[in-house]
């Protein structure tokens, strides 16, 4: 049931994403960007972007057309969290690898394979 | 830099960087299905449907540990600086090769279910409770999501219309990636292995990775960028006398941003620190051709206005900036981004 859920709620969202591809890159763009006015042939490739993410989309495009964008923040280089990333990276592969290898499961090598029926004609 | 998008800024490094890239993907999956079967537990006939989606994946995992070290190798050496100018098409090519090995699990173990192969996949084994028989497969489909977005996030348009701090945040997923795709290989592959090479090969590869980018880190904080201190309403960033001719000091502002002052023909001006494509350390780079140059993908600025030269459209913040006692004294505050600021003589 769950399974089947989120394959329908993944189908929904890239629905919704499709109509918001289809409007975004034939009126949208052309409104927000003005190296996007006048280039046509590299839209297809944002398609899939636009799928996979379309609520940012949606931000971020009524954000520059009320002009709410803090075009300052654009300057303000995101480093303060790499080391968080890193050590946090770091200790969960180490916890990951050793807990695979812990788990793992090897058959015993002295005792002999027993055969419970012959191979069939 | 362009002035129009278009689909793939194509030029002759990329060409050979890209051919490079293809040509190590096949040699990889070739010695893997046709050269090595003895060294990689295959002693038992598999069929080539499960040992091309073994290929691919292992080519998928060494991809993405690569992608990994560039950033901190290119941190800890310069050197390794034109491996980061083309990532991007090298990531791009690990979300294909990923998602053929799960195209090759999918149509094989999935083939004939009666319900669609995502849901079967996913549905096939829901023990999320216990480590022993966890469905490792849900790890790995989480990872290709993420590589997915992250491919279809890669062109220009999407550094600008995000900003390149959202760009950024969103392309850190690659970390979390990583560690789904560790845990997917731990949890599945590696539970079924008899011979010691791929699980040799897959810990002293993941290690390797953990360890370059705790070692940038460690790096970094060790020589990171100093913080200016205050003068009354400027902040000191240095001597004029410490900076090179066509080079930069930077220092980090109270408000978090970063300032690079650079020497021009004698002269100082400051500029944003943050590069307006993917806010690469401009500081670090270097003035070639009266330009200040990025050293992450060579986008160029004028160092007195902190505009790309036409018909480039970029432009930058600078700073008024003066010269006392010796001392570099920087405004904190911001000019709008492309205001031209007179280069100050050093005295």
């Amino acid at each position: 049931m769950m399974a089947a859920g989120l394959v329908i709620f993944a189908e929904y969202w890239l629905m919704v994403g499709a109509v918001v591809a289809l409007f975004f890159l034939t009126i949208g763009i052309d409104r927000i960007d003005e190296d996007a006015r006048g280039a046509y042939i590299f839209r297809p490739l944002l398609v899939p972007g636009v799928l996979l993410i379309w609520p940012m989309v949606l931000w971020r495009w009524y954000a520059l057309e009320t002009g709410r964008a803090d075009e300052a923040k654009r300057y303000k280089a995101v480093r303060g969290a790499y080391g968080f990333v890193a050590i946090g990276m770091a200790i969960a592969i180490g916890v990951i690898i050793a807990t695979g290898l812990s788990i793992k499961q090897t058959w015993p090598a002295h005792i002999a394979p027993e055969l419970l029926s012959e191979a069939g004609q | 830099m362009s002035v129009k998008y278009i689909p793939v800024q194509w030029n002759p490094n990329k060409w050979i960087y890209d051919g490079i890239m293809l040509a190590g993907v096949a040699a990889f999956l070739w010695v893997f299905i046709h050269v090595t079967p003895e060294i990689l537990s295959h002693e038992r006939p598999i069929n080539s449907q499960v040992h091309n989606a073994r290929a691919f994946g292992a080519c998928a995992f060494l991809m993405l540990s690569i992608i990994l070290a560039i950033g901190p190798l290119a941190k800890l050496d310069t050197r390794f600086m034109p491996l980061l100018y083309n990532r991007r098409h090298f990531g791009v090519m690990t979300a294909f090769v990923a998602t053929a090995h799960a195209g090759y699990i999918l149509n094989w173990y999935f083939a004939f279910s009666f319900v669609p192969k995502w849901d079967a996949l996913i549905l096939s084994n829901t023990n999320y409770g216990q480590l022993l028989g966890f469905p490792f497969e849900a790890l790995g489909a989480f990872a290709l999501v993420i590589l997915l977005i992250l491919a279809a996030t890669s062109h220009d348009f999407w550094l600008k219309f995000l900003t390149a701090p959202v760009w950024k945040r969103l392309h850190y997923l690659i970390y979390l990636a990583y560690v789904s795709v560790v845990a997917h290989i731990s949890l599945g592959i590696l539970q079924d292995q008899q011979s010691l090479f791929l699980p040799v090969f897959f810990i002293v590869t993941a290690f390797l990775v953990a360890l370059l980018h705790v070692w940038a880190y460690l790096a970094e904080r060790k020589t990171g960028d100093p913080l200016a201190s205050a003068e009354g309403d400027w902040m000191r960033v240095c001597q004029a006398d410490e900076i090179d001719e066509g080079r930069a000091r930077i220092a980090l502002l109270p408000d978090g941003k970063r300032v690079a002052v650079f020497k021009h023909e004698g002269k100082l001006s400051a500029i944003s620190n943050a590069c307006a494509h993917q806010n690469g350390p401009l500081g670090e780079g270097r003035i070639i051709d009266c330009l200040v140059t990025c050293p992450w993908h060579g986008f160029q600025y004028r160092v007195t206005d902190g505009q790309s030269p036409a018909p480039f459209t970029e432009k930058i913040p600078t700073y008024n900036l003066r010269v006392q006692d010796g001392a570099v004294l920087v405004d904190p505050k911001a000019n709008p981004p492309g205001t031209h600021v007179d280069p100050v003589e050093v005295a």
